[in-house]
């Protein structure tokens, strides 16, 4: 089907404001030029990092500002983007009560750092992100599928992997049956 | 010693046969005797699909828009109709319900603009085959048959 | 006494196993009785929630995330409300938000009563099951009469609430607020003073609140740490600020700590759901928004205390009728990882009491 380009459109972003006050000031004066952007959406704070600057963003967060907790690990997908992916890591401080989102573009061919030295929660986190998408943290204990069968090949969460997509040889060959359709 | 006591006459033990003991009273059953007796269920329950007719005329109530299969999560709606030239209205033909699939979720009901298509109090759908599941225009509108047992 | 040669000896343990709650398997590597270490295997109940999401609407999601934690699919529904209300930064209105709120916390006692019942099987006291289940049967009664489901409820839209209160909430509610109370003393009188009990949970699982908190471990297990961290009173939604009431914590740790840290939690909810119905607002109960969910292009984080822990939903939107991504962080998921470092050196028995303390839904560890 021959796509007839559209009328361009005003490029529609996130309507962000600037995120100023301690936080984004801690994390300027460690890592300098590697805080792209520290930005807030809907009153919720976000720090938009290079993808070298995370681990040492986390382990900064939580060694200076007492962020504990880590939250959740995800990506997003971007296909058409690069780099593809964006990597999200949030994390919480009991003691101030605050919530705060660090993110990291991250290509195909790059491996991010592992936090689970930082956060052991990181461990099946980081699991199911591999097991999603497909990104190696390198230095993982234990980097296998979590919640997909181990042999399964395919990232099902990939943008291009489709809803009813499988791995036709893993059902054939465990299950018996041609299609789990 | 209280505490010995209690230990050695194995207070704690009879205090939770006491419970138990309490609970037999035959007042406080509460389990229902369910092929004999039937369960009430509430007035909004959402269970067996129905199609509702007119109660006079007989004719369905369904004007065709299909926004009912539209706003199905599970896309198991169906909804087959033929322009009338005369009226220029839609006239259903068929009505497709895919109950195998189907999680009374409730929103096509919420979708529906005339009252046509209403998840009913009835809760007897089971089927021996998959195929008994998909429900046709006449199932919609009659409701579920289901098999009667001898006593 | 000189050592007996033993070989470890690996125990596969479920999926199809009773006490696992659902399709968990776990690896459990014994030396004799003690388990030296334990792998979860996860995954046996995974539909790809966050796939189907991508490629449904908003609306037509909402009942799909009742699917994950199927204990607790009011609270479930809350969050997924709550994040997309977040994105279009619309607000329910107040008597939407006191309907809410009590449907929530009798959601959580609900979810409570189960995991009291279960949890008390697995160590093997059966009576406590029945009368769990039959009080929770009048939260069920409640919850089909106002949305007509009772497990997978559907009963919150997003902007408010699709149904209009039914005659008689008021009374059935407060009449279950009179009556439940009494019988969470019925069940202490069973369980709390009775030596098996105490002695199969006490200095049983125990997880200190720096291990809590290095794992990400949420809701009654780490308040039984020592942590008086609710998301309800540290982050209030939904109106719980209007709310009073404590957050129990105990401070062991142990199985014990974390059975009477939810028995206060339920009395808690009571002591909220009491005071939310005593003034239901009156008004709309649906916000003004459109009628095609089209949130503005942005991300959002919203997260509630569900009965587990901190029930969490990322949502990216592009701008369309479909979330372009959806993440759900789940509180079992990530509770669960915890047990390898509880369960270590406990006998086998005991591992059935760590998991059951862990209150895990499956439907919600595999998504």
């Amino acid at each position: 089907m021959a796509e007839e380009p559209k009328p361009a459109k005003a490029p529609v972003v996130m309507a962000t404001v600037a995120w100023d006050g301690a936080i984004p000031e801690l994390l300027r004066e460690h890592l300098g030029g590697s805080v792209l952007d520290t930005l807030l959406y809907l009153d919720q704070p976000f720090a938009v990092l290079t993808l070298a600057a995370m681990l040492p963003a986390l382990d900064l967060l939580h060694a200076e500002a007492d962020f504990d907790y880590l939250v959740d690990i995800t990506a997003v997908d971007y296909p058409k983007r690069e780099p593809r992916f964006e990597l999200i890591y949030i994390v919480y401080s009991h003691s101030r009560n605050e919530r705060v989102r660090l993110k990291a573009q991250l290509p195909v061919d790059q491996n991010p750092l592992s936090a689970v030295p930082i956060f052991l929660g990181a461990n099946w986190l980081e699991r199911e992100v591999f097991d999603m998408f497909g990104i190696e943290f390198a230095g993982h204990p234990d980097l296998r599928r979590i919640l997909m069968p181990e042999e399964w090949s395919g990232f099902p969460l990939r943008k291009d992997y489709g809803i009813t997509q499988m791995d036709n040889r893993w059902v054939r060959n465990n299950l018996g049956i041609e299609s789990g359709q | 010693m209280k505490q010995f006591l209690r230990r050695f006459f194995l207070i704690d033990l009879l205090e939770g046969l006491w419970v138990t003991f309490r609970n037999q009273d035959p007042k406080r059953i509460v389990t229902e005797q369910y092929p004999s007796q039937r369960p009430e269920v509430s007035e909004r329950y959402r269970g067996a699909p129905r199609l509702n007719v007119h109660p006079e005329t007989q004719e369905t109530l369904c004007i065709s828009c299909n926004l009912c299969a539209v706003a199905c999560p599970e896309n198991l709606i169906v909804v087959g109709s033929v322009r009338n030239p005369e009226t220029k209205r839609k006239d259903l033909v068929t009505f497709t319900y895919d109950l195998s699939r189907c999680m009374f979720c409730g929103l096509c009901e919420d979708a529906c603009p005339v009252d046509a298509l209403e998840l009913t109090q009835d809760f007897e759908i089971a089927s021996y085959t998959r195929e008994g599941l998909i429900w046709d225009r006449q199932a919609l509108e009659e409701g579920p048959r289901p098999t009667q047992y001898r006593q | 006494m000189t050592s007996i040669d033993s070989n470890e000896l690996v125990l596969n343990m479920g999926p199809q196993h009773p006490s696992t709650h659902g399709v968990l398997r776990i690896v459990l590597k014994l030396d004799g009785e003690r388990v030296k270490s334990t792998e979860c295997v996860i995954g046996y109940l995974h539909r790809g929630v966050e796939k189907i999401a991508e490629n449904r609407t908003y609306v037509q999601f909402a009942p799909y995330v009742d699917r994950m934690d199927y204990l607790a699919a009011v609270s479930n529904g809350l969050g997924y409300c709550l994040a997309v209300e977040k994105l279009m930064a619309a607000v329910a209105p107040p008597r939407a938000q006191a309907v809410r709120v009590i449907l929530t916390e009798l959601n959580r006692i609900a979810s409570h009563l189960l995991w009291l019942g279960t949890h008390a099987l697995d160590i093997g006291a059966i009576t406590p099951l029945f009368y769990t289940l039959r009080e929770r049967e009048e939260v069920l009664k409640i919850f089909e009469n106002y949305c007509g489901a009772r497990l997978t409820t559907h009963a919150f839209r997003i902007g408010g609430l699709q149904y209009e209160l039914y005659e008689g909430f008021e009374q059935q509610v407060n009449t279950f607020c009179d009556q439940f109370p009494g019988k969470i003393d019925e069940y202490e009188e069973l369980l709390s003073g009775n030596r098996i009990w105490r002695e199969r949970l006490r200095g049983v699982g125990v997880i200190d609140a720096a291990t809590c908190k290095r794992y990400g471990v949420t809701g009654p297990m780490l308040r039984a740490a020592g942590v008086p961290w609710d998301l309800r009173k540290a982050q209030p939604y939904s109106g719980y600020e209007q709310y009073e009431f404590d957050v129990p914590t105990r401070t062991g740790g142990d199985t014990l700590d974390r059975y009477f840290v939810r028995l206060d939690e339920m009395r808690q909810s009571v002591r909220i759901v009491r005071q939310a119905v005593a003034k239901i607002p009156t008004g709309p109960i649906m916000a003004k928004i459109a009628k095609v969910i089209k949130p503005p292009v942005g991300e959002a984080y919203v997260s509630i205390e569900a009965p587990k822990g901190e029930l969490g939903y990322f949502i990216v939107s592009d701008g369309t009728t479909h979330p372009y991504r959806l993440r759900v962080r789940p509180p079992s998921f990530v509770n669960l990882q915890a047990l390898p470092h509880m369960a270590k050196g406990a006998l086998v028995a005991d591992v059935v009491a760590i998991i059951g303390t862990i209150d895990i839904v499956l439907g919600e560890v595999d998504r």
